[in-house]
């Protein structure tokens, strides 16, 4: 694969769909999430007002160069996974600039935006912003691991790296999905999978309650606009490469949608039920859980 | 005789020894071991004594063309003269040094002369 | 040719001469028995310089004009040249550096030296056992009349103590002799060849003779007398007691053992060893300095009695080894004794007062290399081919227990050099005068003289006469230049030798040359900021880098060892200048001994004996069935290097505390010598396996363990230098765990951690350098809000985290993909685990470094620093645009190693085409991932710049929190404990086991000395009660043995 200029444009249209597909869906998962709780939630628009809102705000202020530069990090994350992706198996236009790159660029691009982000935050010298971090670093030090070790065993039982490759050995029926042929991988990616999309209960770092909103504390108006524009977009494009991995891949927006959705769903319904881990609670969780169904992953395959 | 003589340094040699070991006091110590040298030059001369042979003194008596046969080994008795000149200057530095120890204590207690230790 | 007895009729003329002039003419007295010795050592070197070039034969003198064994003969060969000038050149200098006693004193003393000196002269010529013992009882009227010379009036009693048991020596010795003569029927110490040793009665005599010349050589446990003297003595004594005495009665040994045969030399080995480890154990508890040299003193004579003990398995090369670790001993110990005599104190720390005369540190520190036998010394080349010679002949315990007692014998050496580099300089704590420097330097020339004349013997290699090792050493005399000049000077040394050498190596040999040469120069770079002389940095750092260019010039086993003590000592050096390092140096020193000792054993058993062997050679025996032993005793000295966890403790203080700009050179291009030794060692060795264990499995976990422990440990710091000193440990395990995959990848990958490491901790610890530079701490929750202050600092931090945690789009993100691909055919999964768990634990202590210093809140006494000195920055922004460079354009150092690593495994995995990279399993294009990851920064930046670029920036405080507004930075400043939650759940990691581990074993060896040294009571009966019992001990293991 090599690159073409006709790429940008069909790249710009993945995301532009994913952009709306997520503000969308969050806000659906949302609204069901606070049905649950007996209240009536936001309105499915409700990410709209307030992205334009925040980018609308006339006030605006800055901490330094690297608190102006973290939405940006984190923003560049979240395109960037999308576009090292491919999104629609088979589309042909769909697969954006995943020649880029194989699994690996994923696997380690997502700590991007993480990165350039909690730098951001850092340099608002707002002890919150910090706490979060640490926590949230913390975390995902166990939580990913799984994560790691299942990519690992679905590589080698694969025989490739390549996420495109990955997805073709997957089709010609539900039973090829990695789901049915390799679940120990599949049950171990779901670990890290619930512990790192910010919900109950691993959902610490942000934590509304005791430190407001984590690591972002500090941001407002367009910068906060940049992150509230990934945090639309970055679990689809996690989700999307849970999908490829494991779930079959998409053939179709339509198909892309409905599994996108449903894996969506799984960390946001056992939000809803169960209470908040401290750190050193979830990382004991995964140690004790997640680990050892890693280890089997790839112990077995 | 030989062996009287042999036996008898060895047992001045232990008992020079054993009072050496034994006696704290210095002047003793000092008698003790002049008592085995005095053993260790009996067992010197005993060893190169041969029986029914005559002083290696080459004179009339002893011909130069038979003193193979007829003396003792002059060696050994060599080694004696040797060994009692140096014992005694060994001797004689250990009472300097026994001078020098009294005057600097006032005592000629080994068991006194221990700062230098570990 | 004047005949050598002269040195004989010179010495005893002049001390009867010397009694019959005026008394009052002190000066002129003392002029004439100078010009004595000094006319005494002319003859001993002439006939040295004449033995050695062939110009004279051996000379047999037969006094009395008959032929032995009717008359005493003399014999003066090479050896007893060699230590004739030996004797009667330390007497001369002993005369010079007792000149204030001697003068008060007047002529009987100069007399009585003069007696010394041809006693002692006389041991070593005279084949005549008789006239042995005669001189022997000369040395100990002399000897006990010299150590009155003291002032210390404990030296009287000390005396009086050697006299009771010269005495008993004496009994011995006659007793001996006689019996002897008796069995023999001569007194000719050839003639003892002749006769059977067969019969008990001879054994006895043989046996009494012999232990009454070992116990002359002051064996442990019977040696307390020996140890009070060298206390209390005049200090130009204890030297010539140490040196002429000691190595005069060792070649007494040597010369009635020669002709006794081989049964006897079990006794002579275990007696040597027994003093050599126990002496330096109890030695390791001595404060005073004298005691300690003395101590040292006894266990060096053991050693060469040992020695003397494997003359049987030596051949050719004994007088080689003998001979140069007496001269080391010697002239070391001599040289240590006329210095303390300069020393005011008596307590190790009082040598602190050296500092004030930097020439006088050179002298300690030659004097101590000289010792341990390191290199370019003759102890050095003597240790090597004794080890040869040992394991050729099967003897590996006693091998082990020599290099166990050099190790405990270099701890409180280099311990005590520690004290004088570091601990508070008393003043006036030096009485140095031009005689006693002209004394110590004399003794310094003469050890470095004689480490040319060993490089120079037959096949071997001189390592004095190397390019690089002569760089090193004209820097020492380059010393009192300006620190500019001299940086200037080291780098275009350092390039000019790249730029020479660089054509001839494969691609591989080159990285690391790439890395360890021009890189130092890059590194040196920051070096210009320092100002003044800078006493002692370049020295050291050349003699470091003098070590690695000779690693990657060596060709045989040899040249590779001794490049590598060279490379140690000079780390040492460096390390050493660290204001707190004094601790961290000295366990780094001992560690990396050990590991040398490991590889020293490994290379021997490689080899069989064969000398010189090269290293291509290894391969031979990678099929027999002690090459796995060579494996682990090689990979056991090389991850001492890398700092493999379990051998690790050394590094964090090490790397720490060394000064800004040597904390990049140990840690980005000293740690990668360990590397490159196990290329060598695998590419020659290959898979080994040990009880059915694959060592390449274990080396695999061990890389895993580091990677992920050290990871761990990183975290928990918070001192910024030491975090990047476990980080280094960490990124060492993944390499090591590269290598260990031994597949092509493998390699690739732990070749992209030796440049990449390299670049980003050289880069990262000159960025904390250059902060601690300006905020004068290195604890992180000090700091803060730095970034605006220290922009470019900032800037490298950042690309140096992000290239090392791995995130494209910078380099660090190759090695993790040629990562993936490695282990995707690896059949280790295990290991694995830890290498993914390692990973996200990198990102935990690289974002605390950069938070916390130059994130979050701005310290009141902070706010008025500059950045950081131009000179720190200048290569830490070469860095940077490397590492960008090198993160698109990897193929430019990798491709080429990857086509020749190809070569070793004959696989080609990856394929280069164009900018990108494919293999089997995947694909890397480096330059579409920047390009896209720059367009949507870009474009998002812009979007964020078009809304926000009227922002308004705000002052510090400008937060709320818990509904307050901060006003102290200290209260706001989130980085103490930083990764608390971590902590909670994953502190047991930090439990010390393995520093308890090795506190244990020092503590334990500590223990025994302290123990072991109650029993030296001070009380001379009981050390005479010692010598008998030690003799009546010895008779009856021994004769169990022989008999």
């Amino acid at each position: 694969m090599t690159f073409e200029w006709i790429q940008i444009p069909y790249a710009l249209l993945t995301l532009f769909i994913i952009l709306n597909y997520g503000l969308l869906m969050t806000a659906v998962v949302r609204k069901l999430a606070a049905r649950v709780g007996g209240r009536p939630g936001i309105p499915v628009y409700q990410n709209y007002i307030d992205l334009v809102k925040n980018f609308a705000l006339r006030s605006k202020i800055s901490h330094g160069v690297m608190y102006y530069l973290g939405p940006v990090f984190r923003l560049t994350g979240g395109i960037g996974l999308i576009l090292f992706v491919p999104t629609i198996y088979g589309s042909s236009w769909a697969q954006n600039f995943a020649f880029a790159g194989d699994l690996v660029l994923a696997l380690y691009f997502v700590f991007f935006g993480t990165l350039g982000m909690a730098l951001g935050a850092g340099e608002s010298g707002h002890p919150h912003s910090a706490i979060g971090v640490s926590r949230g670093l913390s975390q995902v030090t166990m939580a990913e691991l799984p994560l790691a070790l299942a990519v690992y065993a679905i590589a080698v039982q694969y025989q490739t790296l390549s996420i495109t490759e990955i997805v073709a050995a997957q089709q010609g029926g539900l039973f090829n999905w990695t789901l049915f042929t390799n679940p120990l991988a599949v049950v171990a990616a779901m670990f890290a999978f619930v512990g790192t999309m910010m919900r109950s209960p691993f959902d610490v770092v942000l934590a509304p309650q005791e430190i407001p909103i984590g690591p972002p504390t500090e941001y407002h108006s367009a910068y906060l606009a940049l992150m509230q524009t990934n945090r639309a977009i970055f679990p689809i494009a996690k989700t999307i490469i849970y999908m490829n991995l494991f779930f079959g891949g998409a053939t179709s927006w339509a198909e892309f949608a409905i599994k996108a959705f449903l894996l969506y769903m799984i960390p946001a319904v056992i939000g809803v039920v169960h209470p908040r881990f401290r750190v050193e609670q979830s990382i004991r969780f995964f140690l004790k859980w997640g680990l050892p169904v890693g280890v089997l992953a790839i112990l077995t395959v | 005789m030989a062996q009287i003589a042999l036996a008898t340094g060895f047992v001045l040699i232990l008992a020079g020894i054993y009072g050496a070991l034994t006696n704290r006091d210095i002047l003793r110590m000092i008698v003790a071991f002049t008592i085995a040298d005095t053993g260790v030059n009996v067992v010197l001369v005993a060893v190169g004594f041969l029986p029914g042979r005559t002083a290696p003194i080459l004179d009339a008596a002893v011909p130069v063309a038979q003193a193979a046969e007829r003396i003792i080994d002059p060696v050994p008795q060599a080694l004696v003269l040797t060994a009692i000149v140096i014992g005694l200057g060994i001797t004689a530095l250990m009472l300097a040094y026994a001078y020098r120890l009294f005057r600097l204590r006032g005592s000629l207690d080994i068991s006194n002369f221990t700062e230098l230790k570990w | 040719m004047v005949s050598p007895v002269l040195i004989l009729a010179i010495g005893l003329g002049t001390a009867f001469s010397l009694g019959l002039m005026k008394p009052a003419r002190t000066r002129v007295l003392f002029g004439i028995t100078l010009t004595a010795l000094g006319v005494m050592s002319a003859i001993a070197l002439g006939w040295t310089l004449a033995l050695a070039t062939g110009a004279a034969q051996t000379a047999e003198i037969h006094t009395a004009g008959v032929a032995p064994p009717f008359a005493i003969n003399l014999r003066v060969g090479l050896p007893e040249a060699a230590l004739l000038s030996l004797i009667t050149l330390t007497g001369l200098l002993a005369a010079l550096s007792m000149r204030a006693a001697l003068l008060r004193l007047g002529r009987g003393s100069q007399a009585v030296l003069l007696v010394l000196v041809m006693a002692v002269s006389g041991l070593v010529m005279t084949r005549d056992l008789f006239n042995l013992f005669v001189f022997i009882e000369l040395i100990a009227i002399a000897t006990a009349g010299l150590v009155l010379l003291s002032q210390d009036e404990r030296a009287i009693g000390a005396g009086f103590k050697y006299l009771v048991v010269s005495q008993i020596i004496s009994i011995l010795l006659l007793v001996g002799i006689i019996f002897t003569y008796h069995a023999t029927g001569s007194l000719n110490i050839d003639d003892i060849t002749v006769a059977p040793v067969a019969f008990r009665g001879a054994s006895l005599a043989m046996f009494l003779l012999l232990i009454a010349l070992i116990v002359e050589l002051k064996p442990f446990p019977a040696n307390g007398w020996a140890l009070d003297i060298y206390t209390s003595a005049h200090p130009g004594f204890s030297a010539l007691f140490s040196a002429a005495t000691g190595s005069a009665a060792l070649f007494v040994v040597d010369k009635v053992v020669a002709p006794a045969g081989t049964e006897w030399l079990p006794l002579l080995t275990g007696i040597g060893l027994l003093s050599f480890v126990a002496s330096n154990i109890v030695a390791l508890r001595q404060e005073n300095d004298r005691r300690l040299l003395g101590y040292s003193s006894v266990g060096q004579l053991g050693l060469i009695l040992a020695v003397i003990g494997q003359r049987d398995v030596l051949g050719d090369a004994y007088l080689y080894v003998a001979g140069g670790l007496i001269l080391s001993h010697a002239v070391a110990k001599a040289g240590l004794f006329w210095m303390s005599s300069m020393v005011r104190g008596r307590k190790l720390e009082d040598w602190a007062a050296l500092r004030t005369r930097a020439p006088m540190v050179l002298a300690f520190a030659t004097f101590v290399a000289m010792l341990v036998g390191l290199p370019p010394f003759p102890g050095f080349y003597a240790k090597w081919d004794l080890a040869q010679a040992l394991v050729a002949a099967g003897r590996l315990p006693v091998l082990t227990l020599i290099l166990l007692g050099v190790l405990i014998e270099s701890a409180y050496l280099f311990r005590w050099f520690g004290y004088a580099i570091k601990r508070e300089a008393a003043e006036n704590g030096l009485a140095s005068n031009p005689v006693d420097c002209g004394i110590t330097f004399a003794t310094v020339a003469g050890g470095w003289a004689l480490g040319y004349l060993w490089g120079n013997g037959p096949e071997q290699f001189n390592l004095l006469a190397t390019l690089p090792a002569i760089t090193a050493v004209v820097f020492i005399l380059l010393e009192p230049l300006d620190a500019r000049i001299k940086n200037g000077l080291a780098i275009a040394a350092l390039l000019g030798w790249f730029a020479m050498v660089a054509g001839d190596y494969d691609p591989m040999r080159l990285i690391f040359a790439a890395v360890m040469i021009p890189g130092g120069a890059v590194i040196l770079l920051a070096s210009f900021t320092e100002k003044g002389r800078r006493l002692g940095f370049y020295p050291s750092a050349m003699a470091m880098y003098a070590g690695l260019a000779l690693l990657l010039e060596a060709t045989t086993f040899f040249e590779f060892f001794a490049a590598w003590e060279v490379m140690t000592l000079g780390s040492y050096f460096l390390i050493l200048r660290g204001r707190m390092s004094e601790p961290h140096a000295l366990s780094y020193i001992l560690f990396s001994l050990g590991g040398a000792f490991a590889i020293l054993t490994g290379f021997a058993l490689a080899s069989g004996g064969v000398q010189p062997h090269p290293i291509d050679g290894l391969q031979d025996v990678a099929a027999a069935d002690l090459a796995p032993w060579v494996f682990v005793l090689l990979a056991a000295g090389f991850l001492t290097k890398t700092a493999a966890m379990g051998l690790h403790i050394w590094l964090p203080g090490a790397h720490a505390e060394a000064e800004t700009d040597v904390s990049p050179m140990v840690s980005g291009i000293l740690l990668k010598a360990g590397l490159f030794g196990l290329f060598l060692m695998l590419m020659q060795l290959g898979r080994q396996s040990l009880y059915g264990v694959d060592l390449t499995v274990v080396l695999a976990y061990i890389g895993a363990i580091s990677a992920f422990l050290g990871a761990v440990l990183a975290v928990f710091q918070e001192d910024a230098k030491r975090l990047l000193a476990y980080s280094s440990i960490s990124q060492m395990g993944y390499a090591l765990f590269g290598v260990a995959l031994m597949n092509h990848l493998g390699w690739l990958l732990a070749m992209m951690f030796v440049i990449n490491h390299y670049v980003y901790k050289s880069m990262l610890f000159l960025a904390v350098g250059g902060v601690y530079k300006r905020t004068h701490t290195k604890l992180m929750y000090q700091m803060g809000g730095l970034i605006t202050l220290m922009p470019f600092s900032f800037v490298s931090v950042l690309v140096g985290i992000i290239a090392m945690s791995g995130v494209p789009p910078l380099s660090g993100f190759g090695g993790r993909w040629i990562f993936y691909n490695a282990i995707m055919d690896a059949d280790l999964r295990l290991p694995l685990i830890l290498i993914f768990m390692a990973g996200p634990v990198g990102f935990l202590y690289l974002f605390r470094l950069i938070h916390t210093i130059f994130l979050g809140q701005l310290k009141d006494p902070h706010r008025k620093l500059k950045e950081a000195p131009v000179w720190i920055l200048v290569p830490q922004m070469i860095f940077v645009a490397f590492l960008i460079a090198f993160a698109v354009l990897p193929g430019m150092a990798l491709q080429k190693v990857d086509g020749y690593i190809g070569s070793i495994f004959g696989d080609q995995p990856l394929v280069w085409h164009g900018r990108a990279i494919t293999s089997e399993f995947g694909y890397w294009n480096p330059v579409a991932i920047m390009a896209v990851i720059v367009m949507v920064f870009v474009a998002v930046f812009a979007i964020l710049i078009a809304k926000n670029h009227d922002a308004q920036m705000v002052k510090q405080f400008n937060i709320v929190f818990s509904a307050e507004r901060p006003y102290r930075p200290e209260t706001t400043h989130f980085a103490w404990n930083f990764f608390a939650p971590y902590r909670k759940a994953m502190g047991f990691l930090e439990t010390p086991v393995v520093t308890s581990f090795w506190g244990g074993v020092t503590g334990g060896i500590n223990g025994a000395g302290e123990f072991t040294r109650r029993f030296y009571s001070g009380n001379g009966q009981t050390y005479a009660a010692h010598v008998l019992l030690f003799v009546v001990a010895v008779y009856l293991i021994a004769m169990g043995g022989i008999a």
